[in-house]
């Protein structure tokens, strides 16, 4: 079937053009400018080197970023990985309502996520806020026996998002609330694909218990969407920005211990104007994007090979 | 047995369900805060609804009218202000008109590339399927600086163009498409052609109408996102607050709340996010499906 008309360039050429422009153009600008001083409305900039990734690698401040980022990372992406399994698992072995427990853990993933960082902002309020008023509600009960809870009842319990010590945890807890959800719904398209007779024939093999079920069948099966929903997880938590932004405009949080990658680049290059070191952080960050990728295909074309 | 099996479904129940609990909370205070006078807030009381016991509407008296004529319903008096204190309406207009742009020229973009790349041949297809692969790794956001000083470049910063712009070109609706396309038999397309039909009009009223269910998917997934979006919006608007999207929006009236302020705000933020929830409820099955389409690369 082949065309002999030139057609298919009117077809491609626009969105080929836009790929080159938006897409490709914009990293070549971040890793030219990553090697100046650019700022904007300034007439020139000059040639620094790689002094900005200097910077970057040394300053307490970024060392302060990468702290930031990887913590959370590192608690938002096993959490929403584990709670979505989890919570497909459960809902897969119902026999009734299973729709409903669906939909509703469905609703954080669609609503907006700077107006809901907004309500958890009040909810976490250290005196009007519903969460410390409802802690206080437990004190003089069994709870008290929890050294962390007496604290909280013979004092004040956290402030939670202006601690330090409670700040970025806090803000995990919203990206993990509002992210195992989407985690769920692939696990459970995952779980449809499964056929039903690699069950009876591991129970042909002995596996009897629910775990070892588990262990033969459903987890190696759920490889592929396993290494898929980690992958998107991470370059998703990689870059939380909203949240951040609504409960610390300035500064990246008590200590800056919420300094997260996004809001660094948007506080130095949007905020103070500091171009260059703004786009040497973007490529770190392209850097980190193009690893997590290539590890996913990696590992995704290993388990082919071996199926 | 029977017993022992009607336990394990119990405990499932009850876990599932103190999950729910945590998961609605910030909607529920979201909605109960929504229907409050100021007073009920700051103490916590007056459950759901509030007892709706008229109040003065301070801001009210201050611009030099009787008390009496001041006295306010609270959920009446959250959601009138949302909508009078800030322009509330005007963030949702310009909400609905930068979402729809967006998926329309995506729509325009995509679907011919889309096309080309599935059911025509043509020297360098694969190298141009393989630059859209590449594309689909690069996150517009971690490259929202550079976009953000070309457009400052070309004078574009607060304009609705600049809001669209970045997000013209989507790689994965082509990648998406494309996938759809390899699977519509070319039969239908040579029977197109023998009737005379141009390749551009094969596309628009041959392949448009037989891909309107991945087009479905594909509008769910892009509304949504952009809909939601607060990161671009927030670099290239700074302001001007005719051109604020939703996000923005409640973000300044974040910025500017004072205490009697909680209840407008909270009603602000159900109007922003409820459109969303509620066409989810009207379509469940399509929207989970759009919201995952990322799930299918």
């Amino acid at each position: 079937m082949m065309q002999h008309n030139r057609a298919y360039l009117w077809f491609i050429a626009p969105a080929l053009i836009l790929m080159f422009v938006i897409l490709l153009l914009p990293i070549f600008i971040a890793a030219g400018m990553s090697l100046t001083d650019y700022s904007l409305g300034n007439s020139g900039a000059e040639f620094v080197g790689l002094e900005n990734y200097e910077k970057i690698f040394t300053r307490s401040t970024y060392a302060k970023m990468f702290g930031a980022t990887f913590r959370y990372v590192f608690v938002v992406v096993p959490l929403t990985v584990g709670l979505g399994l989890g919570a497909a698992l459960l809902i897969n072995s119902l026999k009734r309502f299973g729709d409903l427990y669906k939909t509703i853990y469905f609703l954080p993933v669609m609503a907006a996520l700077i107006a809901m960082a907004i309500v958890w902002e009040f909810a976490f309020h250290p005196t009007i806020g519903i969460i410390n008023a409802t802690l206080e509600h437990g004190c003089g009960t069994f709870l008290e026996g929890w050294s962390w809870y007496a604290k909280g009842c013979a004092r004040t319990f956290p402030l939670w998002l202006t601690d330090r010590n409670y700040a970025i945890w806090t803000v995990s807890f919203i990206g993990i609330w509002q992210g195992f959800g989407f985690n769920m719904v692939l696990y459970l398209a995952g779980l449809t694909s499964i056929p039903r007779d690699l069950y009876h024939a591991a129970e042909m093999d002995g596996a009897q218990s629910n775990w070892d079920r588990f262990r033969l069948v459903t987890w190696p099966m759920l490889g592929p969407t396993t290494v898929f929903v980690i992958t998107i997880s991470m370059i998703r938590s990689f870059q939380v920005f909203d949240t951040v932004e609504a409960f610390y405009p300035q500064g990246g949080g008590p200590s800056k211990s919420v300094y997260v990658m996004m809001f660094a680049i948007y506080e130095k290059a949007i905020q103070q104007n500091l171009m260059g070191i703004g786009a040497a952080i973007t490529m770190v960050f392209l850097g980190f994007v193009l690893v997590l990728t290539l590890l996913q295909r990696w590992l995704v074309e290993r388990r082919t090979h071996y199926a | 047995m029977l017993n022992r099996f009607s336990t394990t479904e119990t405990i499932k129940h009850v876990i599932l369900i103190l999950g729910a609990i945590v998961v609605l909370l910030p909607f529920y205070v979201m909605l109960t805060y929504s229907f409050k006078s100021p007073h009920e807030i700051m103490t916590n009381t007056g459950g759901f609804f509030g007892a709706q016991e008229l109040f003065l509407d301070e801001y009210c008296v201050a611009r030099g009218r009787a008390d009496a004529d001041c006295m306010v319903t609270p959920w009446i008096y959250n959601y009138t202000t949302a909508f009078s204190k800030a322009p509330l309406l005007r963030y949702l207009i310009n909400g609905f008109v930068v979402t729809g742009a967006i998926f329309v020229i995506q729509v325009i973009v995509a679907l011919p590339c889309a096309y080309a790349l599935a059911k025509m041949k043509f020297w360098g297809r694969d190298a141009v399927f393989a630059l859209v692969l590449f594309c689909l790794l690069i996150p517009v956001h971690a490259i929202a600086l550079p976009l953000y000083i070309m457009l400052a470049k070309l004078g574009l910063t607060n304009t609705y163009a600049a809001l669209v712009i970045p997000w013209t070109i989507s790689v994965f609706g082509i990648f998406l498409m494309r996938q759809f396309f390899m699977t519509v038999p070319d039969d239908l397309i040579d029977a197109a052609r023998m009737d005379g039909m141009t390749e551009f009009s094969i596309i628009w009223k041959v392949m448009l109408p037989t891909a309107i269910p991945a087009l479905m998917a594909f509008a769910i997934f892009s509304v949504v996102s952009h809909w939601n979006d607060y990161f671009w919006p927030r670099i290239v608007i700074t302001g001007n607050r005719d051109l604020f999207t939703p996000p923005l929006g409640l973000r300044e009236f974040k910025g500017d709340a004072d205490g009697s302020n909680f209840g407008p705000m909270m009603a602000s933020a159900v109007v922003i996010v409820m459109p969303l929830i509620i066409a989810f409820m009207l379509a469940q099955r399509r929207f989970i499906e759009g919201i995952t389409l990322s799930g299918m690369k």
